[in-house]
């Protein structure tokens, strides 16, 4: 994916990725969020993700280590936080090119469920998404609002994956052994 | 006998407020709880209990300006010990004098409910988990509130806190829940108390500034807390050394 810098818009660490998008919704930002989760170690979660937004929905979503587009992105990037998060804004124009690259496509309240965990916050993202690209994901992608059968398989992906849930217990162990110390408990 | 629980997620907005007011009052049949706000840098148990114009808090305990007792109030059958939303209380409240805090506690209660932070990135987020003699997970069925519930739990088994059981909260009516609740449990060292749906009469409760079982204790979700609190089995601590058990609670040595 080929996108023009664009203006810093944000950069900071935060521990919810919901807090973000719903920050991008609120004020209907277009332009890209590049994430960058701060827990790479154990997991495969080597990379970067990217998800593009026109006025606050996200558009498409990539994935720079798994090189992969649309939803596997967003399953990729789900791994425990803090993320490193930078906000960048761009003109509507160039955007497009981008945008017509049909295989990155994510449904727009996807990143809010997958990543954000806030099945409300996604509700929200789909109201302020344009008819047609509701219209245009097809079904069972969780476009359309309260059907969660996607949103189910997603969970259920995730949770059949044992390798990388036992990757984010044990970056999880060796991390609360670390702080133990640093915290002198 | 005394046996304290914290309620935690490693994730906001997952229910763990509602969760610990909603199970210590269902507990309330049959023990006597206290329910202790120790989210204190985001406080809002006082919010869900009718207290928000509380005059002292944990706040004011932690900052070693009032005794515990002047910071409890008897509501809805608890024993409510609120803490003060200000920033200025947070920044001079000693987050180490929970421990005393739940000690004092302990002496006179059967359980303790400590609503805890939805972060494990400081000394003050981690401590609930650390007093705790076990921890109730509270888990939306979405994926980042599962990973983050996993590493919740592994902070707490690496302190030598135990798992007592996994609440799921805000299950939509479209979620098979069945499923998911058992894939999760294969990771999860508790078993799912109860499934609690996802209910226009918790945020109706939360407006109205009382416990969901005090406000529409028919609907599903109360009876849902209802079934949570059926399926806990109390752990029966001895009274006489509990004050000693939680001034002194530590990371295991071994560490
Ligand atoms: N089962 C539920 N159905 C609908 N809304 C809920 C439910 N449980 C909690 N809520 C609402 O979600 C919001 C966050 O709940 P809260 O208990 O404060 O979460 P936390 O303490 O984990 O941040 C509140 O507005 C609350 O009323
Ligand atoms: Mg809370």
């Amino acid at each position: 994916m080929k996108l023009p810098r664009g203006r810093l818009d944000k950069s900071r660490v935060v521990t919810d990725l919901r807090d973000t998008l719903a920050d991008v919704l609120d004020r209907e930002l277009t332009g890209y969020a590049v994430f960058e989760s701060q827990e790479t170690l154990l997991l495969d979660g080597e990379g970067r993700g990217v998800i593009t937004f026109t006025d606050g929905v996200p558009v498409l979503a990539y994935h720079t280590g798994t090189d992969r587009g649309g939803p596997p992105a967003l399953a990729d990037l789900a791994v425990p936080g803090p993320y490193h998060v930078s906000l960048y804004a761009l003109d509507a124009a160039d955007l497009e090119s981008a945008h017509g690259a049909g295989e990155l496509q994510v449904p727009p309240g996807m990143p809010a469920e997958r990543l954000g965990g806030d099945p409300a916050l996604a509700d929200s993202t789909r109201r302020a998404a344009p008819d047609e690209r509701l219209s245009a994901m097809g079904d069972g992608d969780a476009a359309v609002p309260g059907d969660g059968t996607a949103e189910q398989s997603a969970v259920e992906a995730f949770l059949d994956d044992a390798e990388k849930i036992e990757a984010i217990k044990q970056q999880a162990r060796s991390e609360a052994r670390e702080r133990a110390q640093e915290w002198d408990f | 006998m005394v046996e304290v629980f914290a309620v935690a997620s490693g994730k906001g907005g997952t229910g763990k407020t509602t969760s610990t007011v909603a199970l210590g009052m269902a507990l309330s049949d049959r023990y006597d709880v206290t329910v202790v706000d120790a989210d204190t840098g985001m406080a809002n148990l006082l919010f869900h209990a009718g207290l928000s114009d509380a005059e002292t808090t944990l706040h004011d305990v932690l900052a070693d300006d009032a005794p515990v007792e002047a910071a409890t109030y008897d509501r809805f059958g608890l024993t409510v010990v609120p803490c003060g939303t200000s920033l200025d209380g947070f920044r001079d409240a000693d987050p180490d004098r929970l421990r005393d805090v739940v000690a004092t506690l302990a002496k006179d209660t059967d359980i303790i409910l400590l609503d805890s932070p939805p972060a494990l990135d400081s000394r003050t987020a981690v401590l609930p988990i650390v007093l705790a003699d076990r921890i109730v997970v509270v888990l939306q069925p979405t994926i980042p509130a599962i990973s983050d519930g996993l590493k919740v739990q592994e902070y707490a088994t690496t302190y030598d806190t135990d798992v007592a059981g996994l609440l799921f909260n805000k299950v939509r009516e479209s979620e098979s829940i069945e499923q998911v609740s058992e894939k999760t449990e294969r990771y999860f060292d508790g078993p799912t108390l109860a499934s609690v749906p996802e209910s226009e009469r918790a945020r109706e409760a939360r407006r109205a500034g009382r416990p969901l079982l005090a406000h529409a204790p028919e609907c599903e979700a109360a009876s849902a807390y209802r079934e949570a609190a059926e399926s806990l089995t109390v752990r029966n601590g001895a009274a006489a050394d509990a004050a000693d058990r939680f001034q002194s609670a530590v990371i295991p040595e071994s560490l």
